[in-house]
């Protein structure tokens, strides 16, 4: 079952996660703040994979700009089961990050294929909200408040 | 640019008549080893995606008991698409509804061999 902490997300991730048949799926700030997830039956493993995935999307970024001069905005590890991709969505509420698990289900190039897709409809359906960009005042408190949204804590 | 090894087969298959694009896309991957398509083609959302056609047509044919997929072809409107496969490669075509279809299936199921 997915859930987004904002309405305007659970559209575009619903269908990036119906096309693409990933098994795991979790949209979050480049902070690590989790915005959504599908996939995952426990907070504490989403406060962990957020808090890696954000780690490593920006230890790839930096390798990108030391290396050709613009950060790596994805990433893809194959196991030998199951695969992650790490990706960055632009929207117009800031840079987002994707981490996905799949397997033999689906496909590197089809995720691929659908995260692009995804990133165009995150960024339309942010254009039609209001919601106000993220701030970093507060951020153990918000990450708890969202944490709590989407394991139906609140 | 390095060519690859299946880029003279690329250019063949791309000379008939009515054929917009042929691909050799990794079955697993969906990521096109090599490809030679006309401009405006979607050269890598057709290999993802004719990929996992190929591979999901294989699993049907396995589990309903015909053995080996060795052709899949798929009518649209417009043209078609075509695919022969071999061990984790599979050459796609892309063609226009005038096409020679009988050749190229012949000319795919021949490549196809050669697919390593």
């Amino acid at each position: 079952m997915m859930t987004a902490v904002e309405s305007w997300i659970e559209e575009p991730l619903m269908t990036f996660i119906n096309d693409s048949r990933v098994r795991i799926a979790v949209l979050l700030e480049s902070s690590g703040r989790v915005l959504a997830q599908h996939g995952f039956t426990r907070s504490i493993d989403v406060m962990s994979a957020c808090a890696l995935a954000a780690a490593i999307h920006a230890s790839a970024a930096e390798i990108g700009r030391q290396l050709d001069g613009t950060p790596f905005k994805t990433m893809h590890h194959p196991g030998r089961e199951r695969q992650i991709f790490l990706g960055e969505l632009a929207t117009g509420h800031g840079a987002h990050i994707l981490l996905t698990v799949f397997d033999d289900a689906t496909s590197i190039g089809l995720v691929r294929l659908y995260f692009a897709e995804l990133s165009r409809r995150l960024a339309g359906a942010a254009a039609a909200t209001s919601s106000a960009p993220p701030t970093l005042v507060d951020f153990e408190s918000d990450l708890n408040r969202n944490l709590a949204k989407l394991f139906g804590r609140i | 640019m390095t060519k690859t090894p299946y880029a003279e087969l690329l250019a063949m298959l791309s000379r008939h008549r009515g054929v917009v694009g042929s691909f050799v896309v990794s079955e697993r991957d969906g990521l096109a080893v090599d490809s030679n398509v006309q401009i405006g083609v979607h050269a890598e959302a057709v290999a993802a995606l004719a990929a996992s056609l190929h591979r999901k047509a294989r699993l049907a044919c396995g589990a309903a008991g015909c053995g080996v997929v060795t052709f899949l072809r798929l009518d649209a409107e417009k043209g078609g698409i075509l695919a022969a496969g071999r061990d984790d490669l599979v050459l796609v075509t892309i063609s226009e509804a005038r096409a020679n279809i009988g050749l190229l299936r012949v000319e795919m199921m021949r490549a196809a061999k050669a697919l390593t």
